[in-house]
């Protein structure tokens, strides 16, 4: 009899440590994804339509950058006179990404030679369409660079 | 460990009196009979609208209600939130399975003619819940503005709109303005998050407090006798497990299907754009879309759809009064009407809804 | 009676006085005036095909044509205009040569619609003074002694047509107060041309101004309805060249049209509206049309492919090429249907050209560098795809992957670079960039993008695990639930 109450409690001591056990990996499991979600994703803002590109002290003048846009690069150029610049930096011709050339003072795709000047437009070479401009504005001492609407 | 939690238990129960709590549902019992599983269906219900609020909430975090926002932030919640994915398509799911569980709740309350006096304010309450349940439905699926979701607000939204004399307010109330734009979106949104979830929890507490109050209705020919020990079951804590039991098991279905099904996103809705073949409504409004779909154009002198309308209007304020009509059950008698009428309607939602699917 | 004589002899004078005028109007008078005095007019006229059609100087003049007295003949009452001027001179040719009734009373078959072309054309503007259009009729066929266009005596006949344009078009003063960007060197180029050099050899199949750029309805070239438009050149040379009749004589191929319609170039301009490909005198020149020159080609196509001929012309081949009298870019590329360059020309497979000159036994070292250079492209375009393949693969899972897409860019761009870098046929600077810039790209990109797959995986073993857990969890609280009420029941 005693035995058999024994048992029955060790059964009963065992199907408790099951369930705290389980209770233990449940909230777990259902915490850490929790908690994974809340944390703030590498990449803040889903907004797309607009990118900082740094502070201005960053960028010489008579020099150009490219900042990534969503999944596109964008060449931020910050030119002599101290305009500032941006536009799509993929090439018109075969999609490679351009650059700003000081010396020559274009936009300069090394694939195949293609020129635009700084208002975007295809000057020279094989590309057949203009760069699409970008708006961009200066707020502090923080480029913003946003799409054209 | 042990002493502790009984310190705090004390605590409350000196100052709250918890005792009587218990004392209650220590007396609650739960009838048992062939029809018991049914009356797990209210709790699967409330389980499912649980989850609606939690995952509703953390979808919040992120989700940015506006025409050039919405697609862009479901898409980040899908790819860069972790566990967003996860998240999202969990609330999609269990939105579904929540109108299905609510479907069977209702059915098995009507069949079982629970709805019978003292108990009409908890089926009206639960009609109401109900009705809310496909509003959240129809104001959440235009929340992830995509093509889809876009055509099927509009076609829904006209289909209001066919309603004689209100239709057409109604319709520009529910768009806020002539057509579906962002500002539909900002409205459904409100409707989503803000205005339906207070209703909702408002009616919510009238339905459980009756619930509790009132106790667990027992069948017509059980009605008056007192039950035996082999014929009811504690509501605490013997019924309350089971019903933890199935909470489990339900989240864990929900699991699986949003692991293997995860919600898809489909192409950001473009106003300009041609609508996509097959749009079709949520399948829990299929059975009214396919229906108005059968109607003529012309019945005598009014339009097919607006006469489809005006029926279903009708059957649902039926349906809603069904407990002040049918006085028979009220008095324990046997109402054969009801049980006819409720399995026409469970045939005719399953042929249509099969058909609007099909087809 | 006596008035009834005199009525009589009053009717009979006044027939013969009719009479009389009527054997006058036979001659006229003002053509036999002015050719009896010498004028340079009259000696013209008598040439012009409007005199042999017995149309009178007043036709053009007005005036009584009929009547010997020059105060009558020229008088203004009798609507003689004297010399017509501006674009009177225009509005008298119009009178007839639009109306096709007219014309066919004179037997002439000549198109009626010149008017309406011209009104389109470039040279329909007001002229400087502002009264009048820049060109009349006459400008370019004269007033008096004009002939029929196949004639040779005609300013418009094919010989004398470029002559006859550069008076204006060579005429820097004059064409500086219209257009002063265009240049004036027409004439000049035309001469050293293959068809300026038939022409003035007295070849008049050979292309004069008019046969590309139209005659009555000349419009600017950058006008996108004028024959010389870039994307209309191709058809407007094509009339001849295309024509194996009408090229028969010089021998040359007549199939340079469809090559280059198939070729890139052609699909750009042609399919594309591409204005900055190429076009037929991108490559020969226009006005001084000519084929370029076999050590010139590269220099010309140089013009837009800077990077890849200047690397030619730094590189070893230059020099062979040269010697050998090997056309350029030509020798790999052919000329009017050139395609697309693909990896297919680099190496020394079949298609390859590298194997023109370069073989096991021949030319070895280069045989040797060909060979390498194609497996490391070859090598390169493969990881570019599986890179390719697995961001697919990431992304049809649902996964994030767009920073590796955003590197691919990166490897496609070493993909074009390194095409460009074979001009050069230097081995070293070639891998540079295939290694360097591609193949390290690719690498990262197939790892991020297996570390995303991955994520994917664990998403499974994440929900196999709480899964099993949830299952552990419901089966013990199932047996507890049991556990008490069979507790309840025994009590």
């Amino acid at each position: 009899m005693e035995n058999l109450k024994n048992t029955h409690e060790g059964r009963r001591n065992f199907l408790k440590y099951i369930i705290n056990g389980g209770l233990a990996g449940f909230v777990i499991s259902i915490f850490y994804p929790l908690i994974s979600y809340l944390k703030p994703p590498k990449q803040e803002d889903v907004e797309v339509s607009s990118v900082s590109a740094g502070k201005i002290d960053n960028l010489e003048k008579d020099t150009g950058k490219i900042i990534q846009f969503g999944t596109k690069p964008v060449l931020l150029i910050r030119t002599q006179n101290d305009k500032l610049l941006a536009f799509d930096a993929i090439c018109t011709h075969l999609d490679c990404t351009v650059q700003y050339k000081s010396d020559m003072g274009v936009i300069w795709c090394a694939c195949h030679n293609g020129k635009y000047d700084l208002s975007g437009r295809n000057i020279f070479g094989p590309p057949p369409k203009p760069l699409q401009p970008f708006n961009v504005v200066l707020k502090g001492d923080e480029i913003i660079i946003s799409k054209q609407s | 460990m042990k002493s502790l939690m009984k310190k705090i238990y004390n605590w409350f129960d000196e100052r709250v009196k918890l005792e009587d709590l218990v004392n209650f549902m220590g007396k609650k019992y739960v009838p048992v009979h062939r029809h018991s599983v049914w009356y797990y269906f209210g709790g699967v219900t409330l389980f499912f609208f649980i989850i609606q609020v939690i995952t509703g909430i953390l979808l919040l975090f992120y989700y940015k209600a506006s025409s050039d926002l919405a697609f862009e932030s479901i898409q980040f919640i899908m790819s860069k939130v972790e566990f967003g994915w996860l998240v999202r398509s969990i609330h999609a799911w269990s939105a579904n399975l929540f109108i299905l569980a609510a479907f069977i709740h209702m059915f098995s309350v009507l069949f079982e003619k629970s709805y019978r006096k003292p108990r009409e304010i908890t089926w009206l309450t639960g009609m109401l819940m109900f009705f809310l349940g496909l509003g959240f439905g129809f104001s959440g699926y235009l929340l992830p503005w995509n093509e889809l979701a876009f055509f099927a607000t509009k076609v829904g939204s006209d289909i209001f709109g066919a309603i004689p004399l209100i239709g057409e307010d109604l319709k520009i109330f529910m768009r806020g303005g002539e057509d579906v734009t962002g500002a539909t979106l900002s409205r459904m949104f409100g409707f989503h998050v803000a205005l339906f979830p207070a209703i909702f929890s408002f009616l919510l507490v009238i339905h459980l407090l009756l619930v509790q109050r009132q106790g667990i209705s027992q069948p017509i020919e059980m009605e008056g006798k007192e039950l035996d020990k082999e014929k009811k079951m504690p509501f605490f804590p013997n019924f309350f497990l089971r019903d933890l039991l199935l909470w489990l098991l339900v989240l864990n279905i929900l699991a699986i299907l949003s692991v293997f099904f995860p919600s898809e996103l489909g192409h950001k809705a473009d106003p300009f754009a041609s609508a996509p073949e097959g749009i079709k409504p949520e399948w829990y409004f299929l059975f009214m879309f396919q229906t108005l779909k059968y109607f003529p154009a012309h019945v005598w002198f009014i339009e097919g759809e607006v006469l489809g309308i005006l029926l279903f209007g009708a059957a649902g304020i039926l349906w809603l009064l069904i407990p002040f009509w049918d006085t028979k059950s009220s008095k324990g008698e046997k109402n054969r009407l009801v049980n006819y009428l409720g399995i026409f309607a469970v045939i005719f939602i399953i042929v249509l809804t099969i058909l609007g699917w099909l087809l | 009676m006596k008035s009834v004589i005199k009525i009589i002899i009053i009717s009979f004078w006044i027939l013969i006085v009719s009479g009389l005028s009527q054997a006058q109007s036979q001659q006229d008078q003002c053509f036999v005036c002015h050719e009896s005095i010498g004028d340079n007019v009259a000696t013209l006229f008598k040439k012009d095909i409007h005199y042999q059609k017995n149309i009178s100087c007043s036709a053009c003049h007005g005036g009584n044509n009929k009547s010997e007295d020059m105060e009558e003949a020229m008088n203004p009452r009798n609507g003689y205009v004297g010399v017509p001027k501006g674009d009177q001179i225009s509005t008298r040719c119009i009178n007839c040569h639009s109306n096709s009734e007219t014309m066919k009373k004179y037997g002439s078959n000549l198109p009626t619609n010149q008017i309406e072309q011209i009104r389109n054309s470039v040279h329909w503007q007001r002229s400087t003074k502002g009264t009048e259009h820049i060109v009349q009729c006459s400008t370019c066929h004269n007033a008096h002694g004009i002939v029929s266009v196949k004639n040779p005596s005609s300013p418009v006949y094919s010989l004398n047509l470029p002559k006859t344009c550069s008076k204006c078009h060579s005429n820097t003063v004059f064409m500086r107060s219209y257009n002063p960007s265009l240049p004036v060197d027409q004439f000049q180029k035309y001469k050293t041309s293959v068809h300026g050099i038939r022409n003035l050899n007295g070849d008049t199949k050979a292309a004069d101004c008019s046969d590309c750029h139209g005659s009555h309805d000349i419009r600017k070239a950058t006008d996108i309805k004028s024959k010389v438009y870039p994307t209309n050149i191709p058809e407007t040379c094509s009339v001849c060249h295309s024509n194996a009749n009408y090229m028969k004589s010089y021998n040359i191929a007549t199939d340079q049209f469809s090559k280059f319609a198939a070729s890139v170039h052609g699909k750009a301009l042609l399919e594309k509206n591409d204005l900055n490909a190429p076009t037929c005198n991108s490559c020969h020149g226009n006005h001084a049309a000519t084929p370029p020159g076999v050590e010139s080609i590269s220099k010309v196509c140089g013009t837009c492919h800077v990077l890849n001929s200047d690397l030619f012309s730094g590189s070893p081949h230059k020099q062979v090429f040269d010697k050998k009298k090997y056309p350029e870019c030509e020798t790999c590329h052919k000329y009017h249907d050139i395609v697309t360059a693909s990896n297919e020309l680099l190496g020394v497979s079949k298609n390859a050209v590298c194997s023109k000159c370069h073989s096991e036994t021949e030319n070895t070292k280069g045989f040797a560098i060909a060979k390498k250079m194609r497996s490391l492209i070859d090598s390169l375009e493969s990881e570019i795809k599986t890179a390719n393949e697995l961001i697919n693969e990431a992304e049809q899972k649902g996964m994030e992957i767009s920073d590796a897409k955003f590197k691919l860019r990166d490897a496609n761009q070493a993909k074009l670079e390194s095409r460009t870098m074979v001009h050069s046929f230097d081995y070293e600077k070639f891998k540079e960039i295939v290694s360097n810039k591609g193949l390290k790209t690719t690498s990262q990109i197939k790892e991020e993008a297996r570390s995303s797959i991955d994520n994917y995986f664990f998403r499974r073993y994440g929900l196999v695990v709480s899964v099993l857990i949830m299952t552990m969890l419901a089966v013990a609280l199932y047996l507890y639930i049991k556990q008490i009420e069979k507790r309840k029941k025994t009590n």
